[in-house]
């Protein structure tokens, strides 16, 4: 069998940062083949020359034997390449069946759209996809994150590509969206397109890829198919060692003081009366299926939405008017947020900026910033959190995703806040990188932080929580500790409640 | 919401607000819904509904446009001082002084794209640079426009004025050209710059298409002017320029960009517009006139971002 995509000897080069090395890989029409690496490997960079975003600087690439160079996205859209990146490109304003078709609208004879044709087009794709839920007439603005994505991948399949390229694409879905991903990639690779897979889920890769090709610091480690590799050998493969172990050994660092105490926290329909303890330096797990009252538990706590119930911060009765408010120095709390690429930082402001801002009020002296004492600090949270920066003056959203959620962080320990609200804190993050979090997220226990912590990666919570409470339809469906805590009991308390309810 | 409805939302608020006055112009004076009073209020109307029309299409496109103020003047200047031709000479006239507004919404599109500066800069600048160049043409009102044109705004045809046939030919142009891929990609790239540009969209030509558009509609609301008045202002068109703004606003469209339409602003050029009526027909002073419009403005933006919310909420459950 002929390679329908080869790559070889890719190299490309930002200013004097080498990003990729000679890169030379081949995958088949038919097969779903994984692309695993750290961050800063070189897999974005790769999928970018793919797709026309970047140009590469060497090396050559055939499609279907014939030498291929993509100029730009639409010139790779022609040539049958598709990609979903992380960075969504839906436009806010325009609707689902406008965002899909957007600049290959179908027009009548007066050259406007036909808005007909499109809505047709849109509701037969989708219902072809299985998402008749998400109508084809809606503001994408008014999604969810999770919509946005299906719409976003919807989007790439419309043109019917030969070579489909899924960059993180689960790392903003609920897993039952992520079986239908799963599921769509198979189904195209059976039909004889090729899947450029790129997800640090490993679960996932086993599930879905045939053979997976590994890089690392820009150059490949090798191809192998997924059958008979062992995970082991994977994570070391892309770490160049062997990673001793994925989550830290769990001391119980659980005191007896209460640091947040909630009873009967209801928000809307979708909260419906939580009642939770969380001790200090305990790190207290929060399971569910999403939308289940995670989302608004997190936004409630953190006075981003308005709720009903009793709140009491380190004993106190406490209403949080507002996110301002839960981060002063009388509450002290900080949420990390579920996007953080819109909530948690300003992509186009410096690491630094983005430092200082959470905590302007402590740097300003008579009014002015104390420019020496801001430097000493961001240095030092640069530096505790190992976030890889050329310049702390570097814009953060030229960071890969992995330190720019360190950046994230590294802002939230500034605050002097003591409860850590983390909502899904590895989401699109690299394995490395995930490692590094979890020993933090311990460590910060130890030093008596209290930390509530959603993930919707199961694993992460049996292996790192003290506690987990599974939330179902917006309650507590059971609080789960120490040999309990384990991935089917999780399971089972999200659906004894359904039964029940 | 009935599928009716659905999409009319943001004109809810602004039609609301027009019914409104017209029925209390109504109760006051009789006669206030005759062909009559249509041809003359589309006609106060209709400088500012041209201005406005070509405000909103930059503002979708997430810019602002202020030299419209100074093309205007500009425009009923040269217009002012045309007064002794006629025939093909004034016809000749008439495309030049709409391709001089084309050319300084042109220039704001590229200066705006290649020089990356800020549009609220960039049109400050050339609303004074083309302002003082209305200065140089007319030192001050007065004039004659060709004689063609006073005619064309004082004549009926079918027993409509020049402006409803105006207004008639903007409503038709607009259901049209809101349809077209450009329109689209003139909205997506006011919504989120970036994700129009990975999906392709040139952002310097949206720049460019939709600051033409403006500075063209400024100068048929230049001409059009001047068929009213038959002379012309170097300084007339500064008048127009916030209200513009105003109208589009209060017409529902978004000051950021990517949401909202004409239909809006053809609504709140004549909300600002009928309040005037409405105060002279009350017998109190005209100093109420920016008063009510201030407080409509307000009202205008608070009922955009509560429905903005509803909908979220409703997204949300």
């Amino acid at each position: 069998m002929t390679a329908l995509l080869r790559a070889s000897g890719i190299t490309k080069r930002f200013g004097g940062v080498l990003a990729l090395n000679g890169v030379a890989f081949e995958a088949q029409a038919g097969e779903v083949h994984a692309l695993l690496g750290e961050n800063g490997a070189g897999k974005s960079t790769l999928i970018q020359i793919l797709s026309g975003a970047i140009a590469a600087d060497e090396g050559s690439l055939t499609l279907r034997g014939q030498p291929f160079r993509a100029a730009n996205p639409r010139a790779a859209e022609r040539a049958g390449i598709a990609a979903v990146f992380q960075e969504l490109s839906l436009v806010p304003d325009l609707t689902v069946a406008e965002n899909i078709w957007f600049r290959r609208e179908p027009l009548t004879w007066a050259r406007t759209v036909d808005r007909r044709a499109l809505l047709r087009r849109t509701a037969r794709l989708l219902g072809e996809l299985g998402l008749d839920a998400i109508a084809p007439d809606r503001p994408v603005r008014l999604l969810s994150v999770a919509e946005r994505q299906v719409v976003e991948i919807a989007k790439a399949l419309a043109g019917d590509p030969d070579i489909l390229i899924l960059d993180e694409a689960t790392s903003a879905l609920p897993p039952r969206e992520v079986d239908w991903l799963l599921g769509i990639a198979r189904r195209r690779a059976d039909a004889g397109k090729l899947v450029l897979y790129i997800s640090h889920r490993m679960a996932e890769v086993r599930r879905v890829a045939d053979r997976v090709t590994v890089l690392r610091n820009g150059e490949t480690v090798g191809t192998r198919a997924t059958g008979s590799l062992p995970d082991d050998e994977i994570v070391a493969m892309m770490l160049g060692r062997r990673l001793d172990r994925l989550y830290p050994q769990r001391h119980a660092t659980r005191t007896e003081q209460v640091a947040l105490h909630v009873e009967g926290l209801a928000v809307g329909h979708r909260l419906r009366g939580v009642d939770l303890s969380l001790h200090a330096g305990e790190i207290l797990g929060v399971a569910g299926l999403q939308g289940h009252g995670q989302r608004e538990l997190f936004l409630a706590l953190f006075g981003a939405l308005r709720s009903r119930g009793r709140i009491s911060v380190w004993g106190k009765p406490i209403v949080i008017r507002d996110p301002h408010h839960a981060l002063s120095a009388g509450v002290g709390m900080a949420l990390l947020p579920e996007d953080r690429r819109l909530q948690g930082l300003l992509l186009g402001k410096s690491v630094r900026e983005n430092l200082v801002l959470a905590i302007l009020p402590r740097m300003a002296r008579y009014g002015l910033l104390d420019l020496r004492r801001e430097g000493a600090l961001v240095a030092d949270a640069v530096k505790r959190l190992r976030v890889k920066v050329a310049t702390p003056e570097q814009p953060a959203g030229t960071l890969s995703g992995g330190n720019q959620q360190k950046v994230v962080l590294a802002k939230l320990l500034l605050t002097q806040a003591r409860i850590l609200l983390f909502y899904d804190p590895t989401r699109g993050v690299d394995v490395g990188t995930k490692a590094e979090i979890f020993v933090l997220m311990r460590d910060l226990a130890a030093q008596g932080y209290a930390i509530l912590f959603y993930s919707t990666d199961l694993p992460e919570l049996t292996h790192l929580a003290d506690r987990v409470a599974v939330l179902s339809y917006g309650r507590v469906a059971a609080v789960l500790e120490g040999e309990a805590i384990d991935e089917a009991a999780i399971l089972r308390a999200t659906l004894a409640e359904r039964r029940a309810a | 919401m009935p599928a009716a409805l659905r999409g009319a939302g943001p004109l809810l608020a602004p039609g609301t607000i027009l019914l409104g006055l017209l029925v209390l112009l109504g109760s006051l004076r009789r006669g206030a819904f005759t062909l009559d009073e249509l041809n003359t209020d589309a006609a106060a109307a209709m400088t500012l509904i041209l201005v406005a029309a070509g405000e909103t299409i930059v503002i979708l496109r997430g810019g602002i446009d202020l030299s419209v103020g100074g093309v205007l003047s500009l425009a009923t200047a040269i217009a002012a001082t045309r007064g002794p031709l006629g025939g093909w000479q004034m016809a000749a006239w008439t495309v030049a002084i709409l391709l001089i507004g084309l050319g300084v919404g042109v220039a704001n599109g590229v200066l705006i794209s290649v020089l990356e500066l800020q549009p609220f800069l960039v049109t400050l600048a050339t609303w004074s640079i083309v302002g003082g160049t209305a200065l140089m043409v007319l030192p001050s009102e007065g004039g004659a426009v060709p004689g063609w044109w006073v005619a064309a705004g004082a004549g009926t045809l079918a027993g409509l004025s020049l402006a409803v046939w105006l207004l008639a030919a903007l409503l038709l142009w607009w259901a049209w050209f809101r349809r077209t891929r450009l329109a689209t990609a003139i909205r997506a790239a006011g919504s989120n710059e970036r994700s129009a540009f990975l999906c392709g969209v040139g952002l310097g030509r949206m720049n460019v298409a939709a600051y033409g558009l403006a500075g063209l509609f400024a100068a048929l609301g230049g001409l059009f002017l001047t068929s009213q008045t038959g002379s012309g202002s170097p300084t007339v068109g500064n008048d127009f320029v916030l209200p513009a703004v105003a109208a589009v606003v209060i017409g529902g469209t978004v000051l950021s960009g990517g949401r909202g339409g004409l239909l809006g602003s053809v609504l709140g050029a004549f909300i600002l517009t009928i309040i005037g009526n409405v105060v002279f027909v009350l017998h109190i002073s005209s100093y109420w006139q920016p008063v009510v419009a201030g407080l409509i403005l307000v009202l205008s933006v608070l009922a955009t971002s509560l429905s903005e919310r509803v909908m979220a909420r409703r997204a949300a459950a």
